[in-house]
């Protein structure tokens, strides 16, 4: 069954009456298109919406605005019987003075008129459905006396009983010590794989959600972010909050500023970036994205090294890194291009990720471009499922209030260099608090500093 | 990986038998049942408040008739067809009430003076039992504790005819004493008190110790504040207490001088001497104000009353 | 030294508890016992020196007494009659309670307000509400529970003047305790349902239960515990059950003309209290032995039907 989101809105009333600003949008104009059979993951951290949709999508909430259909049928105004969903919990919920059985043969025993099936019927329905998720030696215990994980199974078979058009699991592996969990979301995979039904579930756990979604949905703050095959959304992020909310270990965030169509870090030309226009970014790169050589152009202090085994991990230092420590994975072999405690990196071009440091957006460059497009044209043909979030991004409240600020306290990034310059050192922190509005960055000429974090000026532009 | 772009694929691993749910779901006319829905929603909303409503006015109604009785003459009372509002008030009835043979007065008096002395003597003896089971170490806590909750499964009744003789014995027939000695002890009090002074940490007490604190200053300074709540829990039942108390009462301050407020007000005749009728008017008015400081008592600290009674099963 | 000096500080504290108990708690058990073994056992009398047959005949001569047996059929009555009756009652109360939004508090508070009253007092109110005035049959005012029933086109009934029925009489009591009981049991079922976990509810609706089958499969089980707490305490009320009939029967227990047919068992103890203390005795440990038996009847049933 396809799921269609449009326009899918969830204001909350504010809590204290005498606040009328204190209503909470907990999901904003959600679109979404989820494609019949599929298991998506709704990913995001905690508070961006994604279990509101979920009990949207399963109608224990309503929405406020938009609309919900599966398949053809709009299904916004039906109470969550009349939707023919499968809901498991996050506390699995199970009744607790019912056996296994009595949990699983509850959802059929409700069903009425013609749906109504012979108890032998139920029976059978509810062992079958035990034994998929592997639970049928259990049908006579109390919830209380199975494991997590067992219990976890029972809730997936109560949900799957009633051969519901859409499953839908909240936040399903959180309540699981680590090894299970591993285990159990193998089970849900291959469970979805059997039953071939479209399965929603919500997941802040990034790992989780990469591992066996079809698809994934990237949220923040009510909004969709990104949503693609998790390897793609991986390789190609759209903004700045995807690049960082993805990876284990998480992407490093440099920043940096592209002038003629060269990108600097600090003092440092690391990459030639074609077609982009001059402007601040922030210069995400994967930790697998980079390479030592003794040539290379992003010099780091290094503060400790992980050996993994194969691979090592470079704990290191830069004075434009956002992060207090930048991690890269670089492999074993490498470890002697090290000296003096300082490494020299180059970059791998297509794990490098540059963001508008105004929007967040990204900003495509060199081939990256190319790629890009040939991948979206792609993905249109095979209608696959993809997009991205347009417009401007959501903002948490502490950017609200930047974006309030007058705007003569806005000092363009570039302007406030040069109030600082005479005075050859520049607060440390300028840099990151004062952001430049894009349209005033468009109209300034190349300049000759490119201050780093320390505020020190850079060297000259080539 | 593939793109299942039949919508009946999900039922591929079914039986036939097991599609129908699916199909109907299907055909199903969604804005009839959405409708439906609604209507279902309205109708039982309205159904709930329609119960509610009505067990309300049975709660209120007794409360109602009693005030709109108190200030009806007795002419009125006395009529063929009862009517619902006083056509003239009656006020006259209150000081019946309070000047007829019953003596209101003095009854609240003696009930306010028995009131205030045990709750003030049961607090004591209960503050200082639930500090030694809760904080103390001595040999047999544990039996002695647990011999104390067993006599709360035995019913008072089996008490009251040996302290009956017990109190006859003493000669404390128709004295305060014997309406206040014997109910000083309330095993339930002290366990409710000795669970709320478990929840204070035990550190708090060894911290006053090392700086040589006695532990009367320690349960003075520190306990009795930090369960407060509980302390007044405990006052408002017990005053309660003293105002509904009836059996033990009865039977053993029978006298003017010390007989308490629910026994006069049953024992009290109300006779009209004029037309020799029962004056059920003026027994009504004396209800309202037997009633009134109960229903004050509610309103001010029904948080407390409540907290006291869901853990007693025990009235007043 | 220290642990000693701890020791005889722990039992200062609890002198006072211990020395009442010890008088008014303690030696009435063993006192109760005693003069329930000795034949009409009279205090009073003993002191003058009389001496008292021992042996169970007071027990033989209370289960044969036809006074006692009303005591005990009245008191059984009201009890199985009011306790399942409140506790449904209140129940359903809860729930309808716990599924509204609008004016929740203000029906909780008057629900709650029967608890906090004088039962003498108003049981004299709900007696005036039944009462007729006047004589047979010339009734000058039928009272304006009759007016009720007469508006809706009953007949009226006389419910407790001189001259009624003993089920009028019962059904006047059985209204007003349950009246009465209702608030407790109101008040701890619905902290029980507060505490129930939403998501059961959640679940049950996705699994698409119908109210009544939610009420029956997952309310009710889950409230399993609180449910057996109000039976329990209710009945052992109901076996305790006195000031209600005094306050709508007054110490006549019973309408003009049939003094005590409304009798209790803890009426019947105090009854025979003043003038023959082995028959109270051996009365009040029957009471206790009914409860016991009840209590502990009701707590395996509830072991076995309350589910966690």
């Amino acid at each position: 069954m396809k799921v269609v989101l449009q326009h899918l809105t969830k204001i909350f009333p504010s809590r204290n009456k005498k606040d009328p600003n204190g209503e909470v949008v907990a999901v904003n104009d959600f679109n979404l298109e989820i494609p019949d059979g599929k298991l998506i993951g709704l990913l995001g951290p905690s508070g961006c919406g994604k279990s509101t949709t979920l009990f949207m999508i399963s109608g224990l909430e309503a929405p406020t605005g938009g609309k919900i259909f599966f398949g053809d049928d709009d299904v916004t105004s039906l109470s969550p019987e009349n939707r023919g969903i499968g809901l498991v919990f996050q506390n699995y919920a199970l009744y607790p003075h019912m056996t296994v059985q009595q949990n699983i043969l509850f959802p059929l025993q409700n069903l009425k008129g013609e749906n109504r099936l012979s108890k032998e019927e139920m029976l059978v329905r509810a062992n079958e459905v035990a034994k998929l998720v592997q639970i049928d030696e259990y049908m006579n215990r109390k919830p209380s006396e199975l494991s997590g994980g067992q219990q976890q199974r029972v809730a997936i078979a109560r949900a799957l009983v009633k051969m519901p058009r859409v499953l839908l699991l909240d936040e399903p592996l959180s309540n699981l010590d680590a090894r299970l969990r591993l285990q159990t979301r193998e089970e849900i995979r291959r469970i979805q794989r059997d039953t071939k039904i479209t399965t929603i579930f919500v997941t802040h756990d990034q790992e989780e959600a990469m591992s066996i979604s079809d698809y994934i949905v990237v949220m923040k703050l009510g909004v969709v972010m990104q949503t693609g095959k998790p390897q793609w959304v991986y390789d190609d992020p759209a903004n700045l909050f995807v690049a960082k909310f993805l990876g284990t270990p998480p992407i490093d965030v440099l920043s940096g500023c592209v002038v003629g169509e060269k990108l600097y870090i600090g003092e440092e030309c690391v990459l030639d970036v074609k077609g982009v226009e001059d402007q601040d970014v922030y210069v995400g790169i994967r930790p697998e994205g980079f390479t030592l050589n003794d040539k290379g152009r992003l010099t780091c202090a290094v503060s400790g090294i992980d050996v993994m085994g194969r691979d090592i991990s470079i704990v290191s230092t830069h004075p434009a890194s956002i992060n207090p420590l930048i991690r890269s994975i670089i492999s074993s072999d490498e470890i002697g291009k090290i000296h003096d405690g300082v490494a020299k990196f180059d970059l791998k071009e297509h794990k490098v990720f540059l963001f508008n440091k105004e929007t967040e957006e990204r900003v495509y460059f060199g081939k990256q471009v190319e790629a890009h497009e040939a991948m979206v044209a792609q993905m249109k043909e095979e209608g696959e499922f993809y997009s991205a979030h347009e417009g401007p991004l959501p903002r948490e409240a502490d950017d609200k209030i930047r974006a309030n600020a007058p705007v003569a306290e806005k000092k363009s990034f570039f302007t406030k260099i040069k109030d600082i310059l005479p005075k050859k050192k520049a607060p440390e922190s300028a840099p990151e608090e004062e952001q430049a509005p894009a349209e005033q960055q468009e109209g300034q000429e190349p300049q000759e500093a490119i201050p780093a974090e320390d505020g020190e000026k850079t060297e000259s532009k080539e | 990986m593939e793109n299942v772009k039949n919508p009946d694929a999900v039922n591929e691993v079914s039986e036939p038998a097991e599609n129908t749910l699916q199909k109907t779901m299907h055909e199903r006319d969604i804005k009839k049942i959405s409708k439906k829905q609604k209507v279902m929603r309205f109708i039982v909303q309205f159904l709930l408040y329609a119960f509610l409503t009505v067990i309300a006015i049975s709660v209120l109604f007794p409360f109602y008739w009693m005030l709109i009785s108190s200030l009806k003459t007795l002419t009125e009372y006395n009529q063929t067809v009862p009517t619902l509002w006083p056509k003239q008030f009656a006020w006259s009835n209150y000081a019946t009430a309070f000047t007829g043979d019953l003596d209101l007065g003095r009854l609240f008096l003696n009930t306010c003076i028995v009131g205030v002395v045990s709750t003030l003597l049961s607090l004591v003896v209960t503050v200082l039992a639930a500090f030694a089971f809760a904080r103390l170490d001595f040999k047999g806590k544990n039996a002695l504790f647990a011999a104390l909750l067993a006599t709360m499964m035995i019913p008072g009744e089996l008490f009251t005819i040996t302290n009956y003789i017990t109190v006859s014995t003493f000669g404390w027939l128709n004295t305060f004493t014997v309406l206040i000695v014997p109910f000083l002890v309330s095993v339930f009090y002290i366990y409710l008190l000795r669970q709320n002074f478990l929840q204070i940490p035990n550190e708090l007490y060894l911290a006053a110790k090392v700086d040589g604190t006695s532990d009367l200053k320690y349960l003075w300074k520190v306990m009795i504040p930090l369960s407060a709540p509980t302390l007044v829990t405990i006052t408002i039942l017990k005053m309660m207490g003293a105002w509904n108390s009836y059996i033990w009462p009865r039977l053993v301050a029978n006298d003017a001088a010390h007989k308490l407020v629910t026994v006069g007000l049953r024992g009290a005749s109300f006779v009209d001497l004029a037309t020799n009728m029962t004056n059920y008017p003026a027994q009504m008015a004396a209800v309202m104000i037997v009633t009134i400081p109960l229903l004050l008592v509610f309103i001010f600290f029904r948080k407390y009353i409540m907290r006291g009674v869901s853990r007693s099963g025990l009235k007043g | 030294m220290d642990q000693k000096k701890n020791q005889w500080k722990a039992w200062l504290y609890l002198l006072p508890t211990i020395v009442l108990l010890l008088i008014f708690t303690v030696w009435p058990i063993f006192n109760t016992i005693r003069m329930s073994l000795l034949k009409n056992y009279d205090s009073a009398r003993e002191l003058g020196g009389m001496t008292f047959e021992f042996g169970f005949s007071n027990f033989t001569a209370v289960a044969q007494y036809s006074g006692f047996l009303t005591c005990l059929g009245n008191t059984m009555l009201l009890t199985v009659i009011t306790v399942p009756i409140s506790t449904m009652l209140a129940l359903i109360i809860a729930v309808a309670l716990n599924s509204i939004k609008w004016l929740k508090k203000v029906f909780q508070t008057i629900f709650f307000l029967p608890y906090v009253t004088n039962s003498i007092a108003i049981g004299m109110v709900f007696m005036t509400m039944f009462q007729m005035i006047g004589d047979a049959p010339n009734y000058s005012s039928i009272g304006i529970i009759n007016t009720i029933i007469e508006a809706f086109g009953g007949t009226r009934i006389n419910w407790v003047n001189a001259g009624s029925n003993y089920w009028a009489n019962m059904g006047v009591l059985i209204i007003y305790i349950v009246w009465n009981a209702l608030p407790f049991k109101i008040l701890v079922l619905l902290g029980g349902l507060q505490g129930v976990n939403k998501q059961y509810y959640d679940a049950a609706k996705v699994d698409g239960a119908s109210r009544l089958r939610i009420f029956w499969r997952v309310t009710v089980p889950l409230l399993s515990p609180m449910i057996a707490y109000v039976v329990i305490t209710g009945f052992i009320g109901g076996f305790k059950e006195y000031s209600s009939v005094v306050g709508i029967f007054n110490e006549n227990m019973g309408p003009v003309g049939a003094p005590r047919s409304l009798n209790t068992m803890v009426g019947f103890i105090y009854d025979n209290i003043n003038t023959n203390q082995g028959r109270a005795s051996a009365a009040a440990l029957i009471l206790f032995a009914i409860i016991f038996a009840v209590t502990m009847i009701n707590l395996y049933v509830s072991k076995k039907r309350v589910h966690y």
